[in-house]
């Protein structure tokens, strides 16, 4: 069996096998997620091109899809390059470059979210630790808003809950753990505090949790539901652990209120190293590249909110890896698809529907290339022999796409 | 197989000393026909005195303890494959010494093996709740968020 490394989600995991004898596949420490990205990253790999002119498709050579996409976007006044966050560092920074020759716009589906999250004052922090930390010193774990359970399968046993590190020997005997969210989630089994809050009253639950920790004030009467007994509970455990960890997810970013959780979460750190202890805030998304692409694309000026796509203020649209119709926004998926559309990418909705598409391999497959794990630590993909067949790689398509536009300019 | 907690109830010392996790010894009674406890957790019956009753109790749980009487099945249908039982056994923790640092498991030696994106039993036999442990182990039970595990 031949090391891989999975693009399945953001964790990116590195400690698994695959072998492919026969068209069977057999993968060891893949989660369910990552075997099936692997089973039909193998299935749908056929490397093809197609345009699509009045609802008619007509397959073309790889060299002609190029051609009629760089012409499509060549006439473009105001073009949205959108997608990357399954892409690899060193494609995004093609996409970059792409979008400065053309005078257009990038962006990744965290724009709205996940970049505000991270552009927030909580990240200059000092929250510099990596997963490798959490597992060596988390003692005390929070998923808030976040459930690994649902799309980063193996977060809590690679990480964060049950496994031993240097000042965790006993694995989750060494650990307490808690979680909040807004409905009972299956990540909560593990948790020995949990705490079911209705929605947008996250602020209100950290506030006062940074009273009882700082020793301002004691919580006296239910706080969001919560009972008194078990918040001053989880607060003592707070109080006790030499290093707390919360992992914010959607619930925290994406419920109308960021800002304020976000100041919430950056209060309840400083209360926590104020009593001489640790605490970080790290990020939860599922999405492969999502760190890379934002990390890539927030040094970019030009980037932009899909809520530009909806405004109309573009008149045609490169989508890459991204299923950009199935996963935007009803009101966006709608005015992007009325768009001249190229895509790259694997098969999907969005590829049957584009005037020009050219399918793809998945990284997976080809190997080649890195991407930024969750904690922004950068992965190389691993190169594996067993699958022999054709492949196109999304760099090289947009390394060739570029030349082709760079070279029509000059 | 089922025990009658008033007959367990009857062979413990019946003083409430509060010693055992339990706390009462109806509530400790309850927890050992549930096969949750052994007969010696409860500290007082470890003493002079009770040897007959330790012995009585002991008979009476001892086809709780044997193979046939206990049991873990793997629902793969309900599996995401987290690993968390690989990395939460403490026989596969002692038989690849990564695992227990959250590493997928390879050898083929543990209780569990995720394979093919869903956790599989490959060393039943393993596991400590059989003999010769009989332990009453369930962790892997405990941290399976989407009860895939199911012990008996
Ligand atoms: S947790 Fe994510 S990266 Fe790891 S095997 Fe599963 S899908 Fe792949
Ligand atoms: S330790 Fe034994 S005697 Fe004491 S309360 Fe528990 S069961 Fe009863
Ligand atoms: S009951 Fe304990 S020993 Fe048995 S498989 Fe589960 S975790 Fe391992
Ligand atoms: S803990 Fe449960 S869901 Fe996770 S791999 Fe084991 S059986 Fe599957």
């Amino acid at each position: 069996m031949e090391d891989v490394v999975c693009n399945g989600c953001s964790l990116l995991c590195d400690d698994v096998v695959v072998e492919v004898t026969d068209g069977e596949v057999h993968s060891l420490g893949l989660c369910r997620l990552g075997h099936q990205h692997l089973l039909s990253s193998i299935e749908s790999n056929s490397p093809q091109a197609s345009t699509r002119e009045s609802g008619k498709a007509t397959e073309v050579s790889i060299d002609e899809a190029l051609e009629r996409a760089a012409e499509l976007l060549l006439s473009s006044e105001r073009p949205i390059l959108y997608g990357w966050s399954g892409s690899t560092n060193e494609t995004i920074t093609l996409g970059l470059e792409l979008a400065k020759t053309l005078g257009g716009i990038i962006a990744t589906p965290a724009n709205l979210g996940m970049t505000q999250a991270l552009s927030h004052t909580l990240h200059s922090m000092d929250l510099g630790i990596d997963l490798e930390y959490v597992r060596n010193n988390g003692e005390l774990i929070i998923y808030w808003g976040s459930d690994p359970t649902e799309s980063s399968h193996r977060h809590p046993s690679k990480f964060a809950v049950l496994p031993r590190g240097e000042n965790i020997p006993e694995g989750i005997e060494s650990r307490t753990i808690g979680v909040v969210d807004v409905r009972n989630t299956e990540t909560m089994k593990m948790a020995n505090h949990r705490l079911i809050i209705p929605p947008g009253m996250d602020s209100a639950i950290l506030e006062a949790l940074v009273s009882e920790i700082s020793g301002t004030s004691s919580i006296a009467s239910d706080v969001a539901g919560i009972g008194p007994q078990e918040l001053i509970g989880l607060a003592r455990n707070i109080r006790k652990a030499d290093c707390t960890v919360i992992f914010y997810g959607s619930g925290i970013i994406n419920s109308g209120n960021a800002d304020a959780n976000l100041s919430g979460l950056q209060a309840f750190i400083e209360a926590v190293r104020g009593i001489g202890k640790q605490a970080f805030a790290l990020p939860m998304a599922p999405e492969s590249n999502i760190m890379g692409a934002i990390k890539s694309l927030s040094t970019d000026a030009s980037t932009s909110s899909i809520t530009d796509i909806v405004a109309g203020d573009f008149d045609a649209a490169l989508v890459v890896g991204d299923d950009a119709l199935v996963e935007l926004p009803g009101s966006a998926a709608k005015a992007l698809a009325q768009l001249p559309l190229v895509y790259i990418g694997p098969p999907g909705i969005t590829s049957g529907k584009a005037r020009v598409s050219i399918c793809i391999t998945d990284d997976v497959i080809t190997g080649i290339g890195t991407m930024n794990r969750l904690d922004l630590v950068e992965i190389e993909f691993k190169q594996w022999n067993s699958q022999k067949e054709e492949r196109l790689a999304e760099h090289d398509v947009m390394a060739r796409l570029l030349e082709l536009i760079r070279k029509e300019k000059s | 197989m089922k025990l009658n907690p008033m007959e367990l109830y009857n062979l413990l010392p019946k003083t409430n000393c509060r010693l055992c996790e339990a706390k009462t010894c109806m509530a400790f009674a309850t927890k050992m026909a549930l096969g949750d406890v052994l007969p010696e957790d409860c500290p007082p019956l470890l003493e002079k005195g009770f040897e007959k009753n330790l012995e009585k109790l002991r008979d009476l749980v001892a086809p709780m303890q044997s193979a046939e009487e206990t049991g873990i099945k793997l629902d793969e249908s309900k599996c995401t494959g987290c690993g968390n039982c690989v990395v939460v056994c403490p026989v596969d923790v002692a038989v690849e010494p990564p695992t227990g640092r959250g590493k997928a498991g390879r050898s083929r030696d543990t209780v569990f093996i995720v394979e093919n994106g869903v956790s599989k039993i490959i060393n039943l036999e393993k596991c400590r709740r059989f003999p010769p442990d009989r332990l009453n182990c369930r962790v892997c039970e405990q941290y399976c968020c989407t009860d895939a595990i199911e012990i008996w």
